[in-house]
């Protein structure tokens, strides 16, 4: 029994090696069984394409598509396409955060501003806001104000709602003890009241993101142009298949990407909260 | 030899009234004319059933609910709004809690001429005093019930209030916390004695911690009795001291016919 090695009992590692290969080695695990499914789909994809059941132009391969992909990114095609996109759906959520988070914090504020927005919320965010496109672009063309007038249109009902539900829930012990401490009101509201209802906010900031997305893909379809939507049209007149499959792929890394670092900040700007203790979802 | 002037009390509440207005339904006579006068550096508890608006007495004090009806004088001014020389303590800590310990400490005394530095040796030291060194930059949701309550005692320690408003401040935590809260808190206040008004429901903790215990009546709340319960606390065997449960008898006797009422009330 003595001769044996300290450890070889336990069964653990003598030294750190094999205990870092195994933690890296669990870690590619988990990567890969994240996107287990998505590999699935791809490989059904190609499998499908290749079967003979459909036509190249009904159904391109995937490694066809990677290859559009590709060549778009080589001639400068997609920096174009989806650098424009990218930037009607960040300045559109932009705008969709920061006016919202405004208003909500004045219509929890202020019982005017409630008055006056309330019925206007209740009535405009269950709406189909895309209805009113032949509107916007009556009033406002077809180029990037009347797109990302669409955005905000969309975007900002869901910031507007998280804001005041979140300030609504803050609890009144948090706001006396600022005042307790000689907090003056604006330090309440900034020290206090907005990272109370951080969570919630965040959480509206998280459904607008994706919806910023969609209805520029959406309004650059309706309303052409540059831009990954307004591309997707163009192939599909074209009946270039493999292009608007390309489109979609590239939408789907965007939103996948958008969707990701929205996460991040998440959990950097939230640390305090016992959420950031749990296994993430998103 | 006693000091000649008595220092004038810190807390007068004079015929205070208050009434109740939910949301929704009729207006409810939370408090009926209450008076109570707290002395300089002095130790009181406020005792009833749950309902008899003894919290909401305590907020009155701290200045965050608008007063009626009467006057609240505290340390000679009248009671308008809420003030940091008034530290409250609150049941459910009342933590920022997206602020570390240390950061929470420091909020009361970055509102205060304080150099920097100085914030900082006396954030630390009111962290040691409650025994949570080690745990500066924890966030609240990191740390248990009883040691989120003692950085919110430190928090309210440090600005340096001349009284200090409890609001159940151990109700929310288990027994054996409880208990050993209770005795570092007297061990605080024994070291550095200041104005007390403590509310509690459990008539132990009232007569172990206060010099007097206020007992009110259940709605609409009315000072019923005061006794006085100043003895030696720092005997170990406290709690089966005759001076300690004949008074816990006592007051037991007075407030039990108010929580068989507030029970009756409430069906």
């Amino acid at each position: 029994m003595q001769s044996m090695p300290p450890n070889a009992s336990t069964g653990e590692p003598l030294n750190g090696l094999p205990e870092k290969a195994a933690r890296l080695a669990v870690n590619l695990m988990r990567a890969f069984a994240r996107v287990f499914s998505i590999l699935v789909l791809l490989a059904a994809w190609q499998w499908l394409s290749q079967s003979g059941t459909f036509t190249p132009y009904q159904l391109p391969s995937f490694t066809a598509v990677v290859g559009r992909i590709w060549d778009d990114a080589t001639t400068g095609d997609l920096a174009i396409n989806a650098g424009l996109t990218l930037y009607r759906a960040l300045a559109g959520f932009a705008i969709c955060a920061v006016l919202g988070i405004a208003i909500g914090m004045a219509m929890s504020r202020s019982v005017i501003a409630n008055w006056f927005f309330d019925p206007i919320i209740s009535v405009g965010f269950p709406m189909p806001k895309i209805a009113f496109l032949p509107v916007i672009i009556l009033w406002l063309g077809v180029y990037d104000t009347a797109k990302i007038t669409m955005i905000v249109f969309d975007g900002i009902f869901p910031v507007i709602a998280a804001t005041v539900i979140g300030i609504q829930g803050v609890e009144k012990e948090l706001i006396w003890s600022a005042r307790n401490m000689g907090a003056s009101k604006y330090e309440v509201l900034r020290h206090v009241v907005l990272p109370a209802a951080s969570p919630q906010i965040i959480t509206g900031l998280q459904v607008a993101l994706p919806l910023s997305l969609i209805v520029t893909v959406v309004a650059e379809m309706l309303m052409g142009g540059y831009g990954l939507g307004g591309a997707m049209m163009q192939a599909a007149h074209f009946a270039n298949s493999t292009s608007v499959f390309a489109g979609i792929v590239e939408i789907a890394v965007i939103g996948y990407v958008l969707i990701k670092a929205m996460a991040l900040v998440r959990r950097r700007l939230l640390v305090w909260h016992p959420e950031a203790n749990a296994p993430a979802t998103a | 030899m006693t000091d000649p002037i008595q220092p004038p009390a810190q807390i007068v509440v004079d015929r205070v009234t208050h009434m109740y207005r939910p949301p929704r339904g009729k207006p409810v006579l939370a408090l009926d004319d209450i008076s109570l006068t707290v002395q300089n550096r002095e130790f009181v508890a406020l005792l009833g059933p749950s309902g008899c608006g003894k919290s909401t007495l305590l907020y009155l004090i701290g200045g965050f609910l608008p007063i009626e009806k009467g006057a609240i004088i505290s340390d000679g001014q009248k009671v308008t709004g809420p003030g940091p020389d008034r530290g409250i303590v609150f049941q459910h800590f009342a933590l920022f809690p997206w602020k570390t310990v240390k950061h929470n400490v420091l909020y009361g005394m970055e509102r205060q001429s304080l150099p920097k530095a100085e914030r900082e040796k006396r954030a630390m030291d009111f962290i040691e005093l409650v025994g949570l060194h080690g745990f500066e930059d924890s966030y609240p949701s990191q740390l248990s019930g009883g040691m989120r309550q003692r950085c919110a005692i430190a928090r309210t320690l440090a600005f340096d209030p001349k009284i200090l408003l409890m609001d159940e401040p151990f109700g929310a935590l288990d027994a054996q916390t409880r208990g050993l809260m209770q005795r570092e808190l007297l061990a605080i206040w024994q070291r550095s004695p200041m104005t007390v008004l403590f509310v509690t429901h459990d008539v132990q903790e009232a007569v172990y911690l206060a010099d007097r215990v206020a007992v009110m009546s259940a709605r609409p709340g009315r000072i019923k009795t005061i006794v006085d319960t100043k003895f030696d606390k720092n005997d170990p065997d406290i709690f089966k001291n005759k001076f300690f449960v004949d008074k816990v008898d006592e007051i037991w006797n007075l407030i039990r016919e108010e929580a068989i009422k507030a029970q009756g009330k409430r069906t």
